[in-house]
């Protein structure tokens, strides 16, 4: 159809609908610079806030560091030190196994959560509340609860459970565990709360009639429900990946590093703040960042395929 | 004026306060007051460090911990305290004092110490242990007999550990640097020694929570009844005497901490001291307030009948001589053995913690742990 | 169809049993005894494994002194609110007063600038889509402790240290992508032609966004404020380094938690600090139980189609 309006706007453009004899009376933006104004300001915000320091980070790691002073420009020589460092390694390998433990736990409880918040029964409001207790718990709290808790002194889960003296935080291996378990009771209702949204998208009627062709339980949530929450359980899984790799205070609380728990986040802020050595630390946040939007990477292709391929074509 | 420092004498109420007032009525042109500060040491020094290095000029006075001398001056953020330094030294402990010197120079005024003590339970020990072995036995035995463990401190994978780790080696007869941190004196043999001792007493006297406890962990257990002896600074005795619920209530006693040697007592030096910020607008009256905080008898007095902090002016341990607490505390302070306070200590302290934990709890050779620390420390000779 | 009050419907099954079913909300339930009872016990548990630390939390705030405050029984006494006291006398309210402002303020302008462009990029024409969220999920991913120093000094030459606006501005900037990817998935579960039935009715694009496809993301956006709520409330490196102390001005709850301290050098006041964990868990509570009711409001597409 031929472009017959005179707007008032110099910008616009009839859009590329149907518009027909209507279009004359079209006033607005047109989709498409729609689209630009309805971005403009989070990429712009983001833009201001985020982008300077990432900058300022990457240009520091650049510079050799004595402690506070600079020594001259290395180059990528902190990049080097970092990654010949076992210690750097040992946290790498103690960040993969938490998050994957966390988030597959996460991901399962959350799943079951959701599937129970979405249904109907007495007391739905109080269980959906009572749920996301754990996760609004301020984290410095929480930590500091499940530490009390797991320490042999005073041995509360010790005492609970009849344990005696076992030592859940001294000694090798358990320690992951009791920091994956905190970190799981503490943000399973994340995802909960996420796929619970997400569920809400799933139209009734297509339980109906899987219902009508006798889909049993199982069937329906298989062949249903997942495919339907896909996309939510992509970005559940995105934001909770992202976010175990860079965990601080569970495991810097409970076991200040110790036995193997130094995650990437202690070791930044051992470089950062602790034992400041600007250009190091600030190398070891680039890796870190590369690594964790590495992985994201990966989800939001994945996701980017699901939500955003429908409309590419209009372009 | 603004004095930065931190931690529960600093609220409303604590001794800090009444210290600055006490300034405060005396120089109505000139009156301080407190930015409180977290508790943790650690988060104390990164407020302060948010403001030095932006040369912001928010605080004049600085509340330093002893081991941040040689850091803070290295990056500036102090003026220097030479032209007071004679008057200071004349009335202060030379341990404390020392904390204060870097580079031959003064740069923190001293305010209060500290210095670990030997508790231990009456009712079941007759005379104190003079060295760590015996003590070791006297723990098992009572222990045994009673059902309780048989010593507690601290373990954890953080500065403290390293604190509990250096009274056994100093009390072995050993050294880190010599005199002003040009040379290593870090004995690898003495080092093996106490961590191979320690990685013993885990099996041994050590109360099963000993490697996840800080200070609080340990009192608690002694203050539970759970502990035989306890390594702790003086703060646990007000707490523990008060505490009638306590089965150490009424049957607990202080004491040196014991060495190898049996001779004598080794405490490391805690504590705090006053500097003055290079970015203040205020200096001169600041330096007079960190000036008579270290030398003035009311202030330092206050500091130990109010809060129970060990003052750092010699003269107030004579008049004091009753008090148990203060009494012991002038017989230990005399030999208590300060850490470096080198620039580089965080990095020497995280170090030792890294590679001596380990080692003690039989995750690693006690040697090789202490051949680590000794190439880390002969690398920081060179800077 | 789904405004209609839930009729039971009786069903014979093969097993010759009757049940009882109820549609509720789109989503259809069936129940047997056996199953009632296995959900009960089921919900038990979950109710257990939730609220038991915080029973916990609740307990030891109550607790009185040394002795109970580290017993590992919960029920030692003696039992009394001093703490809470406590807690109040130390400006408590103006922390929750500064959170509450602050986590409000991210909320609403995350919300409102977030679905713009969550809508955009699920349902407008846009170039390098994927480019474009990429670069939206590396703003949230760089570690934040490292970005602390360098914002801290622009953040200083700004005089924006210890205002609410120095504190909500970041958070909404690095809550958004999070926000967008949430808002993303709603956006795109909406059929596609009601833009088109929009648009045929004469409604403009924004239009078309703004009485259409809005108010059926509802749930969505109830999910995302819920989250970005809680976020920011307990935030604490960017609160801890730009608004440390002082109550009275921006200090946040998680910072003045954290800065609580004993009677003593060293002591953990865990009983102040349980209280105020109490104190401040309660209101996000009530706020989470009113905003849960949105989120599954149940409407969604179903009445849309027909």
């Amino acid at each position: 159809m031929a472009d017959t309006q005179i707007a008032p706007e110099p910008g616009t453009r009839a859009g590329a609908g149907p518009g027909g004899p209507r279009a004359a009376r079209r006033k607005g933006l047109s989709e498409r610079a729609l689209a630009r104004v309805f971005v403009a300001p989070s990429v712009l915000l983001m833009a201001l806030v985020a982008l300077f320091p990432v900058i300022w980070a990457i240009v520091i790691s650049l510079f050799l560091y004595t402690r506070r002073q600079q020594t001259g420009f290395g180059g990528l020589e902190n990049y080097t030190d970092a990654l010949t460092s076992g210690r750097f390694w040992d946290s790498v390998w103690f960040t993969f196994v938490f998050t994957v433990s966390s988030v597959t736990f996460e991901f399962l409880i959350g799943l079951g959560f959701a599937l129970l918040m979405n249904q109907a029964f007495r007391g739905r409001g109080i269980t959906r509340a009572a749920i996301l207790v754990p996760w609004v718990i301020p984290t410095v709290i929480a930590a500091q609860m499940w530490f009390f808790m797991f320490n042999v002194t005073p041995g509360f889960i010790n005492n609970l459970l009849g344990l005696g003296n076992f030592n859940w935080l001294g000694q090798p291996g358990w320690p992951i565990f009791a920091v994956v378990f905190a970190d799981v009771w503490k943000t399973a209702p994340f995802v909960a709360l996420l796929l619970l949204a997400g569920l809400q998208t799933i139209p009734g009627d297509v339980y109906e009639s899987a219902r009508v062709d006798n889909a049993g339980m199982f069937q329906r949530f298989w062949f249903i429900t997942m495919p339907l929450l896909k996309p939510a359980i992509l970005v559940a899984l995105l934001f909770r990946t992202v976010d175990a790799l860079r965990v601080y205070d569970l495991p810097a609380v409970m076991t200040q590093g110790a036995f193997g728990t130094e995650s990437l986040a202690i070791l930044v802020r051992e470089f950062v703040v602790r034992t400041p050595n600007p250009g190091f630390g600030a190398a070891l946040s680039t890796l870190t960042f590369i690594l964790v939007l590495g992985i994201g990477m990966i989800f939001v292709t994945l996701l980017g395929r699901d939500l955003v391929i429908g409309t590419e074509g209009e372009e | 004026m603004v004095w930065a420092i931190g931690g529960s004498e600093a609220q409303v109420g604590g001794v800090h306060q009444t210290v600055a007032e006490m300034w405060s009525e005396a120089n109505p042109d000139n009156p301080i007051r407190i930015e409180i500060l977290p508790e943790a040491a650690d988060e104390q020094r990164e407020q302060q460090a948010l403001d030095l290095q932006a040369e912001a000029g928010g605080f004049d006075v600085l509340g330093v911990d002893v081991i941040w001398t040689g850091e803070y001056s290295e990056n500036e953020w102090l003026e220097s305290l030479e032209d007071i330094r004679g008057d200071i030294e004349a009335v202060t402990l030379p341990g404390p004092f020392e904390t204060g010197i870097w580079g031959g120079e003064l740069w923190a005024a001293p305010y209060n110490s500290n210095a670990g003590f030997l508790y231990y339970r009456t009712d079941l020990i007759d005379t104190p242990p003079t060295t760590w072995e015996e003590l070791c036995q006297m723990a098992e035995e009572a222990g045994g007999a009673e059902g309780i463990a048989g010593f507690v401190g601290q373990g954890a994978q953080y500065e403290g550990f390293v604190v509990n780790w250096l009274e056994y080696y100093w009390g072995l007869g050993g050294e880190l640097y010599n005199e002003d941190q040009s040379e290593v004196l870090f004995d690898v043999d003495l080092a093996t020694q106490a961590t191979e001792f320690m990685a013993d007493a885990v099996n041994g006297c050590y109360a099963p929570g000993f490697n996840t406890a800080m200070e609080e962990e340990a009192r608690n257990e002694f203050q539970g009844g759970n502990a035989v002896f306890m390594r702790n600074w003086p703060y646990a005795y007000s707490l523990i005497q008060e505490d009638t619920g306590s089965p150490a209530n009424e049957s607990f006693d202080i004491a040196p901490l014991p060495t190898f040697t049996g001779q004598g007592t080794i405490s490391a030096l805690g504590g705090f001291n006053n500097a003055v910020s290079a970015f203040s607008n205020n200096t001169e009256a600041a330096k007079e307030f960190v000036l008579w905080a270290a030398t003035d008898p009311e202030v330092q007095s206050t500091l130990a009948t109010e809060a129970s902090l060990p003052p750092t002016m010699a003269s107030v341990y004579d008049d004091l001589a009753d008090d148990p607490v203060m009494s012991l505390l002038g017989e230990v302070l005399s030999e208590a053995k300060p850490r470096p306070p080198a620039p580089q200590w965080n990095e020497i302290s995280v170090t030792m913690q890294r590679a001596l934990y380990p080692a003690y709890n039989g995750e690693g050779d006690p040697r090789s742990a202490a051949e680590e620390v000794l190439a880390f420390l002969e690398g920081t000779v060179g800077n | 169809m789904s405004d209609t009050a839930p009729a039971p419907v009786e069903e014979v099954t093969r097993r010759g049993q009757a049940r009882k079913n109820r549609r509720q909300g789109g989503v259809v339930e069936q129940r047997s005894t056996l199953q009632v009872w296995g959900k009960s016990a089921l919900l038990g548990v979950i109710l257990l494994w939730c609220l038991f630390p915080f029973f916990w939390l609740i307990m030891t705030s109550l607790k009185m002194g040394d002795r109970a405050l580290n017993s590992p029984n919960l029920f030692q006494g003696p039992f009394g609110l001093q703490n809470y006291e406590a807690v109040f006398g130390q400006n408590f309210h103006l922390n929750l007063r500064n959170s509450f402002v602050i986590a409000g303020a991210t909320t609403i302008i995350c919300i409102v600038v977030g679905s713009l462009t969550a809508y955009a990029i699920a349902r407008l024409p846009l170039k390098r889509k994927i480019l474009l969220l990429s670069g939206v999920l590396a703003v949230s991913l760089f570690p934040p402790v490292a970005l602390v120093p360098p914002l801290y000094e622009l953040w200083r030459n700004l005089g924006l240290l210890n205002t609410w606006e120095g504190l909500y501005i970041p958070y909404t900037a690095f809550t958004l992508p999070l926000t967008i990817f949430i808002l993303m998935t709603f956006y795109a579960s909406i059929p596609k032609d009601l833009e088109e039935a929009a648009r045929v009715d004469g409604a403009t694009p924004f239009q078309a966004f703004l009485r259409v496809i809005l108010p059926l993301a509802a749930p969505g956006v109830f999910a995302a404020a819920i989250i970005i709520f809680v976020l920011s409330w307990n935030e604490f490196l960017l609160a801890n380094t730009f608004a440390p102390r002082n109550a009275e001005i921006a200090q946040t709850v998680p910072v003045a938690i954290a800065a609580f301290t004993g009677a003593v050098p060293f002591q953990r006041p865990i009983g102040t600090i349980t209280a105020a964990c109490v104190i401040v868990t309660i209101p996000m509570i009530i706020i989470a139980l009113i905003f849960q009711k949105r989120i599954v409001a149940g409407l969604t597409a179903g009445s849309v189609k027909g």
